[in-house]
């Protein structure tokens, strides 16, 4: 019974999630860089203030730990050329200069920071090859067009 | 004279082998990745790959966008990346089913009842997927995944299916403990 009730409300939480945030952020990857910045990393925990303030804390951050993980898999599961886009569509959104961001990327890697903790090595493993390979196929795309 | 020749064959052969075993090995250890540095709990993680990633890493489909750029140097990059993440798949695949016969292990021998038959199918099928691994594991640097794919899904398959078979053994054996106790 305890189970049940705690559920709902975390359900409620994610789609409130869903749709009063995540809708608004035009890409798949977008969405996944946004969850993995609501994770503290020095704890691991997720916080959100307006979701914690609607629900509880505790309900908050399993609606966030449960979204990141979905958006991980799912951005994990797109094929080279969907990915690529995304990515692209990623990098207008951030009105960076394209050549800095790219280099700046495949030389930080940043997105390795957006695996969350409990998820497959190899699914894991894919997902840092496929942006790899994302940021490379940019990059040749922006050195074809000049 | 044939019989020199044979076995001089068969020595080659084997040297290619533990070559290509040799190069396997070390590109699946060179590629740098967030796990060299980063690992979450080990059970978790030693979970098995969901299968529909098992299919993409041995997909041609991502093999054809990249074809179609027709830049070798995009097409070196992507052989070794994914040969990389494939290598990885084959060994996370063998440390899991390791882990489950090995836990399967400990749980026979505590078992009053073990049924000859059951284990001799267990072992068939573990001794398969080991092989599949290994063949996978050398195949995998010379012919690319693309072309293993389905091995690779009957491989999955396996291991699903070992799991499976384990699970309903072990929830057999602590039925049968809570009947007895």
């Amino acid at each position: 019974m305890s189970f049940a009730v705690k559920l709902v409300p975390v359900q409620e939480a994610y789609d409130d999630l869903l749709n009063r945030t995540l809708s608004r952020i035009s890409c798949d990857l977008g969405r996944l860089i946004y969850l993995a910045s609501t994770r503290d990393y020095n704890t691991g925990n997720y916080y959100h203030e307006g979701l914690a303030s609607r629900f509880s804390p505790e309900v908050a951050r399993k609606a966030l730990e449960i979204a990141h993980r979905q958006a991980f898999y799912k951005v994990s599961s797109l094929s080279l050329e969907v990915l690529a886009n995304d990515l692209e569509v990623y990098l207008r959104s951030s009105r960076e200069n394209p050549q800095e961001f790219l280099r700046t990327w495949q030389k930080l890697e940043p997105y390795r920071v957006t695996i969350p903790t409990e998820v497959n090595l190899t699914v894991a493993r894919l997902f840092t090859s496929n942006l790899r390979l994302s940021l490379a196929i940019l990059r040749f795309r922006q050195e074809q067009s000049h | 004279m044939i019989g020199t020749s044979s076995a001089l064959i068969g020595a080659v052969v084997f040297l290619l082998l533990i070559l290509v075993w040799i190069r396997a090995d070390s590109s699946s250890r060179r590629l740098p990745s967030v796990l060299d540095t980063w690992l979450p709990d080990q059970d978790d993680a030693a979970e098995v790959c969901p299968p529909e990633f098992v299919a993409q890493i041995f997909s041609g489909q991502d093999l054809a966008f990249i074809l179609r750029l027709e830049s070798p140097d995009l097409k070196r990059h992507f052989f070794r990346e994914r040969n990389a993440v494939a290598l990885f798949w084959v060994q996370q695949t063998a440390a899991v089913i390791r882990r489950i016969m090995r836990r399967h292990l400990e749980a026979s021998r505590l078992s009053a009842d073990i049924e000859f038959a059951m284990e001799a199918r267990i072992f068939l099928q573990y001794a398969k997927l080991r092989l599949l691994c290994a063949v996978l594991f050398l195949l995998i640097g010379l012919a690319g995944p693309q072309k293993l794919h389905a091995i690779a899904l009957y491989a999955d398959r396996l291991t699903q299916r070992i799991g499976n078979v384990l699970r309903e053994f072990e929830s057999g054996v602590r039925t049968r403990e809570m009947d007895g106790a």
